[in-house]
């Protein structure tokens, strides 16, 4: 009887001792099936191998989560996942402890996608879809042709968010991918932007406002041509939707991991983070979602299937025609280019 | 003998009112810190920047702003137009069920009750499935040749309108199915018998022994309505944007919290002036019936 009671006391002090062992970070992603893709191929298995308890939470809006928390002082995510300009802004705002690169390796990103304050892991095109009931074999190709209503009847569909917009009305009109941001801060230049989207409104049928609604638009056949997210349009196709889209002329986005100040482990967010994005497990995130690793060693050694690569904004052989998404000019014009585009669709 | 003369009775009645005054102390104190406080805390970050100091800056760049005021147009024209319909389709329904059997009218009363005990996102959806280009509705409409080409009822003003009247329907129709049945039935039937048409005893006894629930009911609704968010952002395509939608927008796209809580506040003056219309209306109106009935 004593024995027994010695044996079941001991037992109880070790699982009430085990978790005080057990390292503990909560990460706050989008959910969905995109939160679902980062936990199966990134975090879980890197929390396994670190041995960490990880929690997640979800947060569709995670800049104003994150806020939110750090305003209040009562910070309970200790890595939040956000678009990069989310993340610059946060950054801007004071609202992120800067990453530490003694833990997450600094050669892992390419120079031109680098930040201080919040590490981008994968990527994704903003991308022109039609309907393939609509337009055949014989789809526009160029943003101009998108614009080309004569050539090209048919519904459009674009994001109620100035954000890849406005650099795509100026590859419509004929700026060079490797131009646009150079005209963008010129002072005619944002206007020159909001006139060439005036100029397709008539046309629009639909200013979505979340990446399903866009999907589901194109899936119905509600608008023939959506200006979306290359991962919502392979989505639907794959689905079996009368849907296609190309990467030519797409705007190239990042989302990115941060650590938010005053996060509650912060030590054990950085290396989750850098375990979560070894290359391995940033070019398994391709098996549930067609968002392509920042990381160039994602792509070597065939971590990802030859005939998946086109499917990615950032694969070698897409990215010719591109332009990346340039968190520091949003940072700097971002709530103007918004403010003229909201008076735009307004009008 | 009245009670004020009699010390025992008096002292009894205060403390009565006492105990009631404490009955309620624990729902005083709830409203309080659930709605009070709150809209303290709206005012107070209406006045800050977004790195903590005063500043009137937010109530100069929201007042100032064109947008704000299509936002406002869009919330009122949405409000009335909602309430409108409610009146047009609510008002007939309610007077056909307080004179329909009661079976029959608790059999009614299930099926306009039905709809409110389905989650709006849910009913708003249903919309979209309704009126969408290849939708049931258009597809009804080409089918039969009516129409050659698909109506746009989405993504609009109207498809807005038409899942907010749905919405709120219900809602304006209890108060006022209500006030119609507590209408005395020999009231009718003595202005039938002196020869009153229909018409005649609808506008002259039944509307305005029931204005009561027609007022409340379109407080209701417009309460409801003004900051009605769902279904603009739904079925509104990205077209129809009034104050709530821009809240959102300020909150999620700028971070702009001092601009938001200027927004809201906006929303609260809207609110208490439609209010105060209201109240006066249903004033100058009684005033107006009690003055008919003593001629």
């Amino acid at each position: 009887m004593s024995r027994l009671l010695r044996i079941s006391l001991a037992a109880i002090a070790v699982s009430v001792a085990l978790p005080v062992y057990a390292q503990t970070v909560t990460i706050t992603t989008a959910g969905g099936d995109y939160g679902n893709a980062i936990k199966e191929a990134m975090w879980a298995p890197a929390a396994k191998e670190l041995g960490y308890d990880v929690r997640e939470e979800t947060q569709s809006d995670g800049l104003a989560a994150l806020k939110m928390q750090v305003t209040s002082g009562a910070v309970s995510t200790d890595i939040i996942h956000l678009g990069s300009p989310e993340g610059a802004q946060a950054a801007a705002q004071s609202l992120l402890e800067p990453l530490d690169y003694k833990i997450i390796d600094p050669k892992s990103v390419p120079a031109g996608a680098k930040s201080d304050y919040c590490y981008p892991f994968d990527s994704y095109g903003t991308v022109m879809s039609w309907n393939t009931k609509t337009y055949g074999e014989n789809p526009p190709k160029t943003w101009a042709e998108f614009w080309d209503v004569a050539k090209f009847p048919g519904r459009r569909a674009l994001r109620a968010n100035a954000q890849d917009l406005i650099e795509i009305a100026l590859l419509s009109d004929g700026v060079a991918p490797a131009d646009v941001y150079s005209v963008l801060s010129t002072p005619e230049g944002l206007a020159r932007a909001i006139k060439r989207l005036e100029a397709i409104k008539p046309n629009v049928s639909v200013w979505w406002t979340s990446g399903a609604q866009s999907a589901q638009l194109l899936k119905d056949g509600e608008a023939d041509l959506v200006v979306t997210w290359n991962g919502r349009a392979q989505t639907v196709k794959a689905d079996g939707g009368t849907v296609d889209y190309t990467f030519k002329g797409s705007v190239i986005g990042t989302d990115c991991l941060a650590v938010p100040k005053g996060a509650p482990n912060k030590e054990a967010a950085m290396k989750l983070i850098a375990a979560m994005t070894q290359p391995a497990r940033v070019a398994k995130l391709t098996d549930f979602i067609a968002y392509g690793p920042v990381n160039p060693a994602g792509y070597e050694g065939g971590l990802i299937p030859q005939d998946r690569l086109k499917t990615l904004a950032t694969a070698p052989e897409n990215a010719g025609t591109s332009v990346f998404s340039n968190a520091d000019w949003w940072l700097k014009n971002g709530e103007a280019a918004q403010r003229a585009f909201d008076e735009m669709t307004n009008r | 003998m009245t009670i004020a003369a009699d010390p025992a009775l008096a002292a009894d009645a205060r403390s009565e009112r006492r105990f009631f005054l404490a009955l309620s102390l624990p729902a005083l104190f709830i409203v309080g810190l659930a709605a009070i406080l709150p809209i303290l805390w709206i005012i107070r970050q209406s006045f800050l920047t977004t790195g903590g100091q005063y500043t009137v800056g937010n109530y100069e760049k929201v007042l100032s702003s064109g947008l704000t005021w299509s936002a406002l147009v869009t919330t009122v024209e949405l409000s009335f137009g909602t309430l409108a319909f409610c009146i047009l389709l609510g008002t007939p329904l309610a007077l056909a069920l307080a004179s329909a059997r009661p079976r029959v009218a608790n059999l009614l009363m299930a099926f306009v009750m039905l709809p409110l005990w389905t989650s709006i996102l849910v009913r708003t959806y249903g919309w979209l499935v309704l009126l969408r280009r290849d939708g049931l509705i258009n597809a009804a409409l080409t089918g039969s040749g009516l129409t050659t080409e698909p109506l746009p009822l989405v993504y609009n003003f109207t498809g807005t309108l038409i899942g907010m009247v749905h919405y709120m329907l219900p809602l304006f129709l209890l108060p006022v199915y209500a006030a119609m049945r507590d209408i005395d039935a020999n009231l009718v039937r003595a202005s039938a018998s002196m020869g009153a048409t229909l018409g005649q005893t609808i506008r002259t006894v039944i509307l305005p022994l029931s204005a009561g629930g027609i007022f409340s009911g379109s407080i209701i609704v417009f309460i409801y309505t003004i900051g009605f968010f769902i279904t603009p952002a739904v079925l509104g395509g990205g077209k129809v944007n009034p104050l709530s939608i821009r809240i959102e927008r300020t909150l999620s796209t700028f971070q702009d919290w001092g601009s938001a809580s200027v927004l809201g506040i906006l929303l609260l003056i809207l609110m208490a002036l439609i209010g105060v219309m209201f109240l006066a209306a249903r004033r100058l109106m009684a005033r107006n019936n009690v003055g008919t009935v003593h001629a």
